[in-house]
């Protein structure tokens, strides 16, 4: 009789770890040994109970404005960020490895940068094809023989991984090396959590995050043109309406660094200024979280309203430093993606520690036709598009949709690339319409800060996870949310 | 080191927190009033408070007849009334989120919440139940907001012009108050003594004034004495003459001038209008009529705006 009513009042009741690899369970009901604390805690709350911890976390989440605009319906309206409890949670050898593996691809792709933009030893070489570097939309020539401070251009990298369900390995998804955004949900994920959570952090050594606006600023600093203490610094964003504008004003604060728009700036013979209230005071470093293409309106699209004329003019001069740099794209277009391993070898002579996930390049025309040959069970993928958008997915698409990619391969075959689709793992997140448990899609996104030494990576990331059932889907622009992720301080 | 930019959007999310407090602040207390008072009364009483607010035309445009329950629509609920205590709130807060950074956590949070606790509300309810509720959520919104912020910013130059927002705003608002105020006495004095000193009870509870009046003077509820008040007290925190004060206060702590001297124009006309509330009385300007008066004090007031703006905000085109 007791037994039948634990059962009822169960969170777990009915979870399926289905034919993935779950973070949590081994086996059915068997939780693996790093999550079996964390499955006990949970195991005792009641639905009940756990919803009134999801309404805190909320509220929490509402009350300190963390949120993101949508624009679908032509007002932008904001919205939370949904936010799952259950931690994602990394034992600290399976860390070091992806720790390794990040550390060696954004060594690799600062090198590849540099070399793109200086000697390009690696087109001379032929290990990767010139007429696909010119071809990329965001490779800039403007930034042909420019001498960046101290040879940085990934200041800031993210880079997306997913584990293979069939395999159980981590996989490299995606880089982003041009202005990759989440990490401040990664930080606040954090402190609501500590604080609807607090006993469970107790239970583990959950390895600490929040020095990452202190380690950031510290390269910012490194990176200033003029020699001092105590260098001008500011963090450019587009604006209020910019969909991640919380995160600029989040790392503004945090960095202790004013957050400017374009049109507080102004450039005058190649010195970039801000309009104070006192006159005009010299900018040293410009952390910008603009487009390269909105950047200077005298440089790219002159449309561009958010940017400032001449701001190019002073960086090429060395007057301002800019992180990220200029041009970066050209390292994560999705088909040069298919290189990077490539990229590893030759300029580290090093095996890569995380391999990438199988690519085809439609540029190749015998990629090209195996593509148009196995499009329904295939992910397209448009090169230069993120947050999800520009792609198809083959299992879970229409006849329309794949005659209508069939006929975009054909017309433009270097703006796309294939994958096979990846049983993404799956971890249990809360579904507020049963009020249970259920197995959702997670991918994983570790920020990296490179200051021309050494890597250094706050421990975990940004889990993000599909929460409509079945979804392979992560981006929060298309109905997912985002999970804390621990990484255990020792082994369990 | 504060960029224009932060500095604009202080100044005026100080304003609209204002404007929305005192427009909260007149739609309560004479909601109140016209309880007390006959139908024949009721009709006057409502629309010069859409006057107060200096919206009659936009008023006139979206709303046939001035009933208890437009005007309360019309100025604590309209998206189409830039003025609407809920346009204000939200005002507050989109100035907040572009400078959140420099912001307090503390602050932030509190005008977030108040923002949501405001646009909680249903408007048919309120209007059903009177504005009292809905009035004091404005009331105590804006009391915490300048408590938070005088405990937790630094009072810095970015706190002198939340400072200088603030004053200015409140001193025009007070000289449209008792503008219109007394204009309505003018103009109807056949509603009689009683209906006089209510109406003049009413504005001074809505400036928080009434039992500091009844300290100061001791006698009934006299025109000239409550715009003594109102106009010139040097003490009490809703007098013009306090808040021009306070504006030429933290104007020299921005630009470091000293007594006696001025860095630009809005500091020289706040000198001015300052010198002639400290040592005009208040028979001198009623000798010169207390309208006229009250009409420049509210012209110099926006042009003191005006010139703050372009001394500390606006850049001219550079190359």
């Amino acid at each position: 009789m007791q037994q039948a009513q634990i059962a009822e009042d169960d969170l777990f009741r009915d979870y399926d770890t289905g034919s993935f690899f779950d973070e949590m369970f081994a086996a059915p009901g068997q939780a693996r040994p790093h999550y079996a604390k964390t499955f006990q805690e949970l195991e005792r709350l009641a639905p009940a109970q756990f919803q009134e911890l999801r309404e805190l976390a909320d509220f929490s989440f509402l009350l300190q404005g963390i949120t993101f605009t949508v624009y679908s319906d032509g007002r932008g309206t904001e919205r939370l960020f949904p936010f799952d409890l259950v931690p994602r949670i990394l034992p600290n050898s399976e860390w070091n490895v992806i720790e390794r593996g990040l550390a060696q691809r954004v060594r690799a792709l600062n090198l590849f940068l540099q070399d793109v933009y200086g000697q390009q030893r690696i087109l001379k070489d032929r290990v990767v094809p010139r007429s696909l570097i010119y071809s990329c939309r965001h490779f800039c020539r403007q930034m042909i023989g420019v001498e960046v401070p101290r040879g940085i251009y990934t200041h800031v990298a993210g880079i997306d991984l997913v584990r293979d369900s069939k395999t159980g390995q981590y996989l490299v998804l995606e880089d982003n090396v041009r202005t990759p955004s989440g990490i401040s949900y990664v930080l606040e994920n954090r402190q609501v959590m500590t604080r609807t959570l607090p006993h469970a952090f107790q239970l583990h050594g959950v390895l600490p995050i929040d020095h990452y606006p202190a380690e950031l600023c510290q390269i910012l600093r490194m990176i200033s043109p003029r020699g001092g203490d105590r260098p001008v610094m500011v963090l450019l964003t587009p604006g209020i309406h910019n969909s991640a504008y919380f995160e600029h004003t989040f790392l503004a604060q945090q960095m202790g660094i004013e957050l400017v728009e374009g049109r507080d700036l102004v450039v005058d013979c190649d010195i970039v200024y801000m309009k104070t209230i006192h006159g005009l005071t010299r900018v040293d470093v410009i952390y910008r979280r603009i487009d390269d293409d909105f950047l200077d309106p005298l440089a790219f699209r002159a449309d561009s309203i958010l940017g400032i004329p001449g701001l190019m003019g002073a960086y090429r001069a060395g007057n301002v430093a800019l992180a990220n740099a200029v041009g970066n794209g050209v390292a994560d277009d999705k088909a040069i993606y298919a290189y990077v391993p490539a990229f590893i070898r030759y300029y580290l002579g090093e095996d890569p520690v995380l391999s990438n996930v199988e690519t085809w390049l439609c540029s190749k025309p015998e990629h090209l036709s195996y593509v148009l040959d196995h499009l329904p069970e295939l992910v397209v993928k448009a090169v230069g598009e993120s947050g999800g958008y520009g792609m198809l997915i083959g299992p879970s698409a229409s006849l329309a949709a794949i005659d209508d990619f069939r006929e975009r391969l054909r017309a433009d075959p270097r703006n796309y690339i294939a994958q096979p689709v990846i049983g993404l793992s799956r971890c249990p997140a809360h579904d507020p319409r049963t009020g249970r448990m259920a197995g959702r899609h997670i991918d994983l996104r570790p920020y990296c800060l490179y200051d021309g030494d050494k890597v250094v990576i706050v421990p975990g990331g940004l889990t993000r996870v599909a929460l409509k059932p079945g979804s392979l889907v992560v981006n929060s622009s298309q109905g997912g949310g985002s999970k804390d992720t621990w990484v255990l301080r020792g082994e369990v | 080191m504060m960029l224009s930019r932060i500095a604009d959007s202080l100044f005026w999310m100080a304003r609209y927190m204002e404007r929305a407090e005192d427009t909260a602040r007149i739609l309560d207390v004479n909601y109140h009033m016209m309880i007390e008072e006959s139908p024949h009364a009721l009709r006057m009483r409502w629309d010069p408070l859409v006057a107060i607010t200096g919206e009659q035309e936009r008023f006139a445009a979206q709303c046939s007849e001035a009933t208890p329950r437009n005007v309360f629509e019309f100025l604590a609920f309209s998206a189409d009334n830039p003025s609407s205590i809920v346009q204000c709130i939200t005002s507050v807060r989109e100035n907040a989120r572009t400078i959140r950074d420099r912001l307090s956590r503390e602050l932030w949070e509190d005008i977030n919440s108040l923002y949501h606790n405001v646009t909680r509300f249903n408007p048919e309810e309120e209007i059903a139940v009177g504005p009292h509720r809905f009035c004091n959520a404005i009331r105590f919104g804006s009391h915490s907001f300048h408590g938070v912020a005088d405990d937790t910013l630094p009072h810095d130059e970015g706190w002198n012009f939340l400072q200088a927002g603030r004053a200015l705003e409140r001193a025009e608002m007070t000289a449209r108050i008792v503008d219109v105020e007394y204009h309505k006495l003018v103009e109807s004095p056949g509603t009689g003594d009683t209906a006089g000193n209510h109406q003049w009870m009413a504005v001074l509870k809505s400036v928080a004034a009434y039992e500091f009046y009844r300290r100061q003077y001791h006698v009934r509820i006299e025109p000239e004495r409550v715009a003594e008040l109102l106009v010139l007290h040097a003490q009490h925190p809703r007098s013009i003459r306090f808040n021009i004060a306070t504006v030429q206060q933290s104007l020299r702590a921005i630009s470091g001038s000293g007594p006696g001297f001025y860095a630009d124009e809005a500091e020289r006309l706040t000198g001015n209008l300052h010198a002639t509330l400290v040592y005009d009385r208040i028979e001198d300007i009623f000798a010169r009529g207390l309208h006229t008066f009250l009409d420049d004090v509210q012209k110099v007031c926006r042009s003191i705006g005006e010139n703050i703006a372009r001394t500390y905000f606006y850049y001219a085109v550079v190359a």
